[in-house]
């Protein structure tokens, strides 16, 4: 082949071929699941507040309505979080699932910005119909939670922000309480805590109730999935 | 064994029966079927709510679809028939060997040596093809610093997957094509000791390939190739194909080792002495002795881990009394040996092309024989040097330090082998040669930062991070593609009767040689900056080395897309190149292109070693 | 090539040694105190020094081969478009191999000399009491506690100037706790305990990231640490023993 032709066929092959690779990229990333994102509602100039929950099952909606492909997984109700820079969070997370003992009783201490705090947990009566008075706890039984909110930043990458807190288990039995989506529940241990985010930067969150499965640690199926029991915190 | 060929006369093959039609369609048509049935029996009678209940309905299916592949494709046609009494007629043998059946026969069960060697060709590039789709993914991801393009749990998926199709695809690189196609000719023979085992090895590989990439469709694994325990055991069912696609592929590289190693032992023709062999022979067959001591333990510790999963047995889970390092030390005893046998059928190919376009001998070929084996036999006791940071035998350190800066002196051999063949050669500057400068500059850079590993201090900082990935790619993309790439250009023309395009094999290269630089280099530098492997976004601190990473990145794509092209339209455009074009004297290049289906009219009897150049090689 | 021709051409590749072999020290000199983390420890300082060393006795070696390239392609490539003739068939050189298999040898021998040395004159501590720090890894954080107290930390402090024997393990799967800046890493396992130890001797940040891959946010299990004064230190431990009394 003389030269000019040898060129183009070289240039030729890296449009084609960089033109397939390139659809194929965007096929694999619309293919990739993400939640759409919750944003903390602005409620005073420094201040806003956020809700999410915790369910025993997919079946609240935000995987469709049978579920997704894992209709018995325990969820959050969303797994991507956006809230402003230099703000206070007002975090309130309904926790509808049981619960059991965590294998870190680290975990069962409220921590918010890296330092170990309180937070405000109101209970429902056994039977769901009351609900108690809202108590102020530095942690809960370690051997009673539900889940746990563990937010965690990547140093370099923005203010350090810690916050761990402890989401007991729902004492109320009266499981078809609450309907959301196409899932029946009791009603829900409502949980509230505070912290401040710094500058801007994507933390992650997750659960460090190992519930999932495998035989070694427990952290398989629900927990290593994306969307289910863990997410992401982007502060903007 | 006949030294001339029978010119039986034999009717060409009429319709034949159901096993004259089976290809690559039938092959998968098996798999599909005998898959949905390994589905549908364990569904059936297994007890749906037991834990391990995924992982045996996933492994039943993997094991249907390798068994019906095979039965599609005719592998067990030959045994089949030798079991009820009917063994393969001469007749029988040509039509396997793809007498008389033009392009079908690359479709086909063809136990011709040459045909397995060009559907390893295609195989290479698939594999190559697809890990590089993924690597192209990984590295988009990186690109900047925060998740933009996939999940963390899709990125983590691609990371193993890449990492075991571009092991696979390197494992067969060269030893696929050339030990196939170009060794058996080498020797003098017809073609290899066992052909039915030949295409056995290749359409398992197939089967193996297949089980690997449905390993993307199910979710995928987050953990490494290495798949150590105990995260294995967390893994979703990707786990379960992923270890069958192993103990599959298992299957195929034992075959081919014991197809290799007869070959050369038993089909030398007259007067080819072991010292008369061509070095790729040897380099061929200590790969494949290699490989064979190396790949039943990753074959083992796959099914252990299939084991823990599907009946709760503890090999390696630490809670029910088993322990990780059991699978590390089980994989690592595979895993360093492994990548020796990827490396020494590229360097024997190099040691070949050198000696060719410098028109020298082989410099000192029992140095090269001896450096090979040496390497091969010290590569054995080497594997803990992956495992000096994972706390299990603190006091082994030392020794294991030593076995693996020994292994510098057989490989410092090497360099010495080459270029004592190149120097004071006249040297043809065609694009194998290349390709195999650009080796040399890479191997060094890949070679010292294999020792810096070595040394237990400097592992406890650089073990985990960039600086061991980028270490591994000068070795895997940087010496031994390069070595691939070599061997493609130089024996193309045998396979095709045509050159590989020069202006656009050299395009190629300066993409790929500029590519890997600026790639693995920036690499390097993360790594030394304290960015561990395998993450799926990283700090600022770690951003602008990233960013150079991924543009080499797509420097090499681009490199490795206008390889693709100039392959294929050299393959019926190309400039036509004679039967022995670079005037070499081994026997591939002594008979026509392309070589007649039992290589040779009459075998030659050889009288000296094929490196005397400026003489014609003398045949009785 | 004339006699004449063939020493001029090799005084060019010794030459051409010397320069691509300074150049390589003069990186070796540069390259890792630029590149890598702050040094806050003994241990940190003797890895970036092995470091130095290991690439400036690798200089030669990688220039002697550069050298011997650019060599070739300046003097041996075959001009013209024919099939070059025969060259000389040297086929054996038994002092070049025999030179060149002990030189290696030799290197090598340095190398591990110095690596052993390294190992047996360096085991992270300085005499002092060890402080003991139990480390647990899960998916995906790191918590760090001191025995002897109440106190748990998703940080590390560490007072300078003492050593601190970490007690490492895992309650799940396997994970690699490493301190960037002290140059010492092991894995966490889990039903075992791995132990490493090292001494701060400068004040300051350091990160501390998980090596060992662990499944969805591995890269997420990076946690910072600080090294203080040992009166801060004291000061620190009482603080969140109060805060943690609950």
């Amino acid at each position: 082949m003389e030269r000019s032709k040898a060129f183009g066929t070289a240039l030729a092959s890296i449009l084609l071929g960089g033109g397939a690779l390139a659809l194929a990229g965007f096929a694999l990333a619309s293919a990739a699941p993400h939640q759409a994102a919750l944003h903390c509602q602005e409620t005073s100039p420094g201040n806003c507040t956020i809700t999410i929950s915790s369910y025993p099952d997919a079946l609240a909606g935000e995987h469709g309505t049978t579920g997704g492909a894992h209709p018995d997984w325990v969820s959050y109700s969303n797994d991507n979080l956006v809230v402003p820079a230099n703000t206070t969070v007002h975090m309130t997370i309904d926790q509808y699932d049981s619960g059991g003992a965590l294998n870190n009783s680290f975990f069962s201490k409220v921590w918010l910005n890296g330092a170990p705090s309180t937070a405000t947990y109101q209970f429902p009566s056994t039977n769901g119909s009351t609900y108690g008075k809202v108590q102020t706890l530095s942690g809960w039984d370690t051997n009673d939670i539900g889940h746990t909110f563990t937010l965690r930043g990547v140093p370099g990458n923005g203010t350090p922000i810690f916050v761990s807190v402890p989401l007991p288990a729902d004492p109320s039995t009266n499981g078809s309480a609450v309907t959301i989506g196409s899932g029946q529940y009791a009603k829900p241990v409502i949980v509230n805590f505070t912290f401040k985010t710094g500058s801007k930067g994507v933390y992650e969150w997750n659960c460090e109730f190992p519930c999932g499965g495998s035989r070694e640690g427990q952290f398989g199926y629900a927990m290593s999935s994306y969307g289910y029991m863990s997410g992401t915190l982007s502060v903007e | 064994m006949t030294t001339t060929l029978e010119h039986a006369t034999h009717a060409p093959s009429k319709g034949g029966g159901l096993a004259r039609r089976q290809n690559f369609l039938t092959a998968m048509i098996g798999g599909v079927v005998f898959a949905w049935l390994g589905w549908f029996l364990s569904h059936h009678f297994l007890d749906s709510t037991s834990r391990n209940y995924n992982d045996l309905v996933t492994t039943s299916l993997a094991i249907g679809w390798i068994f019906g592949f095979w039965l599609g494709i005719g592998a067990l046609n030959g045994p089949g028939r030798w079991l009820i009494g009917a063994d393969h007629t001469r007749a029988d043998d040509l039509y396997y060997a793809g007498e008389n059946q033009g392009r079908a026969r690359y479709w086909k069960y063809c136990t011709d040596h040459k045909v397995v060697g060009i559907q390893y060709i295609v195989m290479t590039a698939v594999l190559l093809g697809a890990g590089g789709i993924l690597a192209m993914a990984i590295r988009t991801e990186l690109i900047v610093p925060g998740n933009h393009f996939v999940n963390q749990q899709v990125y983590n998926g691609f990371v193993a997957v890449h990492g075991m199709l571009m092991i696979l695809a390197l494992i067969v690189a060269v030893a696929g094509p050339w030990a196939n196609f170009v060794v058996p000719i080498m020797c003098g023979a017809r073609d290899m000791a066992f052909p039915r085992l030949n295409a056995l090895s290749l359409w398992t590989l197939v089967g193996a390939a297949g089980l690997l990439l449905s390993v993307l469709t199910v979710g995928s694994l987050t953990m490494g190739w290495v798949v150590l325990e105990p995260i294995a055991d967390q893994a979703g069912v990707g786990m379960d194909l992923f270890a069958m696609s192993i103990i599959v592929f298992t299957v195929s590289t034992t075959v081919a080792g014991i197809n290799t190693i007869c070959t050369v032992m038993t089909m030398r023709t007259k007067g080819m002495t072991l010292a008369r062999l061509p070095i790729f022979v040897w380099a061929s067959m200590i790969a494949a002795a290699l490989g064979l001591y190396a790949f039943p333990f990753f074959s083992l510790v796959e099914s252990q881990t299939l084991m823990d999963r599907t009946f709760s047995t503890s090999f390696f889970v630490s809670s029910a009394g088993g322990t990780g390092w059991l699978q590390a030390n089980l994989f690592w005893l595979m895993g360093h040996p492994e990548v020796y046998v990827i490396l020494l059928p590229a360097v024997g190919a190099l040691f070949e092309i050198s000696s060719v376009m410098a028109r020298k001998p082989v410099f000192s070929y029992r140095t090269a024989i001896a450096g090979m084996t040496g390497l091969a036999s010290l590569s054995i006791l080497v594997w803990a040097h992956h495992m000096f940071t994972t706390g299990w035998a603190s006091t082994l350190g030392g020794p294991f330090m030593l076995t693996t800066e020994l292994i510098s002196i057989p490989t410092g051999l090497f360099f010495l082998v080459i270029i004592g063949t190149l120097w004071r050669g006249n040297i043809w500057m065609k694009l194998p040669t290349v390709w195999l400068f650009g080796f040399i500059f890479n191997f060094i850079i890949a070679g010292i930062t294999g020792i810096y590993l070595s040394d237990i201090p400097i592992d406890n900082q650089l073990h985990g991070t960039m600086f061991v990935t980028a270490h591994f790619h000068y070795v895997f993309v940087g010496s031994v593609l390069f070595g691939a790439i070599a061997a493609l250009a130089f024996w193309y023309p045998k396979v095709t009767g045509r050159y590989l395009d020069e202006t656009m094999g050299r395009i190629s290269f300066w993409l790929a040689f500029i590519g890997v630089q600026v790639t693995f280099l920036a690499m390097f530098i993360s790594g030394l900056k304290g960015m561990p492997r395998r993450y799926s976004s990283y700090s600022m601190l770690f951003e602008h080395s990233n960013f150079v990473t991924t543009i080499g990145a797509y420097m090499i794509m681009a490199g490795m897309l206008v390889l693709l092209g100039a392959v294929v339209r050299s393959w019926s455009h190309g400039e036509p190149s004679g039967p022995n074009p670079w005037h070499a004297n081994s026997l591939e290049w002594l008979v026509p292109t392309p070589p007649p289906l039992e290589n040779f009219d009459v075998l030659p009897v050889i009288t000296e070693d094929p490196y005397n150049y400026g003489e014609e090689m003398v045949q009785a | 090539m004339t006699d004449n021709k063939k020493k001029g051409s090799l005084q060019g590749m010794f030459w051409t040694w010397v320069v691509l072999t300074a150049i390589s020290i003069a990186i070796s000199l540069w390259a890792p105190g630029r590149f890598m983390p702050r040094s806050m420890s003994g241990s940190m300082h003797l890895t970036i020094l092995t470091i130095v060393i290991f690439s400036v006795a690798a200089s030669p070696v990688a220039a002697g081969v550069y050298a011997a390239m650019v060599h070739l392609l300046r003097h041996n490539i075959h001009r013209g478009n024919d099939v070059p003739e025969a060259a000389e068939p040297v086929r054996e050189n038994a002092v070049l191999t025999t030179s060149w298999v002990l030189a290696s040898t030799l290197l090598t021998v340095f190398l591990l000399v110095w690596g052993l040395g390294a190992l047996s004159v360096d085991d992270g501590s300085n005499g002092s009491n060890p402080l003991v720090v139990n480390v647990t890894g899960q998916q995906w954080l790191w918590t760090f506690s001191y025995p002897g107290t109440n106190v748990t930390s998703p940080t590390l402090v560490l007072p300078e100037g003492r050593t601190v024997d970490f007690r490492i393990t895992s309650e799940d799967i396997t994970h690699g706790f490493w301190v960037a800046n002290m140059g010492v890493q092991v894995d966490a396992n889990a039903g075992t305990v791995t132990e490493i130890h090292t001494t701060p001797n400068k004040l300051g940040g350091f990160d501390i990231r998980c090596t060992q891959f662990c499944g969805l946010n591995h890269a997420f299990m990076v946690t910072t640490g600080n090294v203080v004064t040992p009166a801060q230190f004291s000061k620190w431990l009482a603080t969140q023993s109060q805060l943690q009394k609950a």
